[in-house]
């Protein structure tokens, strides 16, 4: 993998419990995805150019619920992460306002990890 | 044509599209699915494909790019039979001016390093990518 372990990286938490279809997954970690790198670019415009210039890198995990989600955040939170708590619209499959994907990053790769490295792939 | 307006011609920005937004503009992954990548891999291959398309509509298209975000940045995703006909799909959207990004794998995990995963058309309208995807399956 990467040489250097404290390149920016980007993690997509999202709910197991939901079951979403993997194109309704994909979206709404794009969605996670886009809206965490227009807070970067507003924010955090150098740690955005190192992240992007190391391939952007992003995996996505998996979270069993609502609490473990909100849990996580609060973590990301308070270490100052970039985060943001993706809604769904509601068009499709589940309810109107479901949490749904958390973002977290770009951020430096030893922090997001300390967070998150208990979560599995999803 | 004289000189200086042949010079021009070579150096000037190319005309941006001028475009009347009068319906909703959405975003479209098509995913390539004879590669047979996990529910996580294909929501980070769409990441990608999401962060990359929104900063090229940036530099390309900013007033698509405005429209999209302050909609609600509606994206939707489907099935592509292979790499060749997601090339084909690309050729299709860049005669039509449409923002287009390939995403090729870096190959850590499941697939082949290189492999083409996703292909992303828009932001763009309704209209214009149904034209090019609307015959293809929801994923």
């Amino acid at each position: 993998m990467l040489s250097n372990h404290n390149e920016p990286t980007m993690v997509l938490v999202a709910r197991k419990d939901l079951k979403l279809s993997t194109g309704k997954l994909a979206v709404q970690c794009a969605h996670a995805a886009t809206s965490c790198t227009i807070i970067a670019i507003k924010k955090e415009k150098r740690l955005f150019e190192r992240w992007k210039n190391n391939g952007a890198r992003k995996i996505c995990l998996q979270v069993d619920d609502l609490n473990s989600l909100q849990m996580i955040a609060g973590q990301a939170q308070s270490s100052n992460l970039i985060t943001h708590i993706v809604k769904d619209a509601g068009h499709t499959e589940i309810p109107p306002g479901t949490v749904t994907v958390l973002g977290i990053g770009p951020g430096p790769r030893r922090s997001i990890d300390a967070i998150v490295q208990d979560l599995k792939p999803y | 044509m004289g000189i200086r307006s042949f010079i021009h011609r070579l150096t000037a920005p190319s005309p941006k599209r001028s475009i009347l937004i009068d319906e909703e503009v959405k975003m479209v992954f098509i995913i390539n699915s004879e590669l047979k990548m996990g529910k996580g891999k294909i929501a980070a291959q769409v990441g990608h494909a999401a962060v990359s398309s929104t900063l090229k509509s940036g530099d390309k298209t900013p007033e698509l790019l405005e429209a999209w975000l302050a909609s609600g940045q509606k994206k939707i995703c489907v099935k592509g039979n292979d790499a060749e006909h997601l090339l084909q799909l690309e050729k299709q959207s860049r005669e039509r001016d449409i923002t287009t990004v390939k995403i090729n794998d870096a190959g850590h995990t499941q697939i082949p390093s290189g492999s083409l995963t996703v292909l992303s058309l828009g932001p763009d309208l309704e209209t214009n990518l149904n034209k090019i995807t609307g015959d293809l399956k929801l994923l």
